[in-house]
């Protein structure tokens, strides 16, 4: 059995069968990062927008209403406890459904609301994360067909890397740029950050921050550069 | 340096990204070609070769593999062995109309409405069960989105 995984102690697993979550101080410190501000979001108002008017008084009050917010909550819970999962997960597959799962989950944070713009802004997203999740499970899928597992403590414990795994890597990690919209695919989430109901469009951006560092860890555990 | 900033830019525009990422990714899928396969043949299920279980007029032909329903454990193996206790045990095991058609005809393994052996039950709910967990809270999720979306924006629109 492995005790240390990319340098840190393993300070437990919790087995459901042959999908194992491990846990290093590492994992640890984002899963409880991840609870502790979904906590915070779930107890949390959202803001309320100001449209000021230029040259006149006319300020307008732009405020969520109570069903939208009660969805949005909901919505931003899920993703904030499927962030949570995806940090201890210590299994390919099960980590590649968390991060789908968060993709959906960020279309309809957004998908409720009234603006035109971030709607059609939310399509483009929601398209992007459907065609991410083809390589996704594409590179996932590379790495078992490569290696013969698909558990990242086995994976660790191999002493080769190939090609194909390498490929596969690469293909992994362009499903999760995709699926959580980062660095040239992120305009598409940056329009969608303007709608009011700020507390749930936080868990989008921390939920990406965090999946992005999950997953060169899991890269850095495959293909061993070190 | 004038066209790369030009590049930049249009990166902006939310109607370009999905065609953007759509060519990053057949760019990156074409390359694929030229990568050498190397496949690891010490899949996680095995099974014996299907032409004996055809040649031994076995109904499950290519699907058999072996067991008692609780008294002896059929072909599968597990990442974790030592995490599944009860791993195998219902390999074998098939549902009442399954177990009529398997009397009836000697190709119930290759029919189209064949689900032989508790192979696919195994690994659905016993050895990678929090991945069906997930799978069906995805699913989930997509019809909660769904509907939210239809009763508030399509049915009950007020502009």
């Amino acid at each position: 059995m492995v005790v240390s995984i990319l340098g840190s102690q393993i300070i437990g697993i919790i087995p459901l069968g042959d999908i194992v979550f491990y846990m290093t101080s590492f994992n640890l410190f984002m899963f409880a990062a991840a609870l502790v501000f979904t906590f915070i979001i779930a107890i949390s108002k959202t803001e309320t927008q100001i449209e000021a008017e230029f040259g006149s008084l006319g300020d307008r009050e732009i405020k969520v209403a109570k069903k939208e917010f009660k969805f949005r909550r909901f919505l931003a819970i899920i993703c904030g406890l499927a962030t949570a999962g995806a940090m201890v997960t210590g299994d390919l597959f099960d980590f590649t459904l968390f991060v789908c799962l968060i993709g959906i989950v960020n279309i309809g944070i957004v998908g409720a609301v009234k603006q035109v713009d971030v709607l059609d802004s939310a399509f483009q997203y929601g398209l992007i994360a459907m065609i991410a999740s083809t390589p996704l499970f594409v590179g996932a899928s590379l790495i078992l067909a490569a290696t013969g597992t698909i558990s990242i403590l086995a994976i660790n414990s191999l002493t080769y890397t190939t090609p194909m795994m390498l490929f596969g890597s690469i293909l992994l990690f362009l499903g999760v740029a995709g699926e959580t919209g980062v660095a040239p695919f992120f305009a598409t989430k940056a329009e969608m950050f303007r709608t009011p109901g700020s507390p749930f469009l936080l868990i989008i951006h921390l939920s990406s921050l965090l999946i992005i560092v999950r997953v060169i860890e899991i890269l850095l555990i495959i293909n061993k550069p070190f | 340096m004038k066209s790369i900033g030009r590049f930049w830019n249009s990166l902006a525009n939310p109607d370009r990204i999905p065609r953007f990422y759509a060519l990053v990714l057949g760019i990156v899928l074409i390359a694929g070609f030229l990568i050498p396969i190397g496949l690891n043949d010490h899949q996680l299920y095995p099974r014996p070769e299907p032409q004996l279980q055809i040649n031994a007029q076995d109904p499950l032909a290519p699907y058999d593999r072996g067991g008692v329903t609780f008294e002896q454990r059929g072909i599968v193996k597990a990442q974790y062995p030592q995490y599944l206790p009860a791993i195998g045990e219902i390999t074998a095991y098939l549902s009442p109309i399954a177990m009529g058609v398997d009397h009836t005809t000697l190709y119930y393994g290759t029919s189209i409405y064949s689900s032989p052996g508790g192979l696919i039950d195994e690994i659905l709910y016993y050895t990678r069960g929090f991945d069906t967990v997930l799978e069906s809270s995805i699913l989930m999720m997509a019809f909660v989105i769904a509907s939210f979306i239809a009763l508030n924006f399509t049915m009950r629109r007020e502009d």
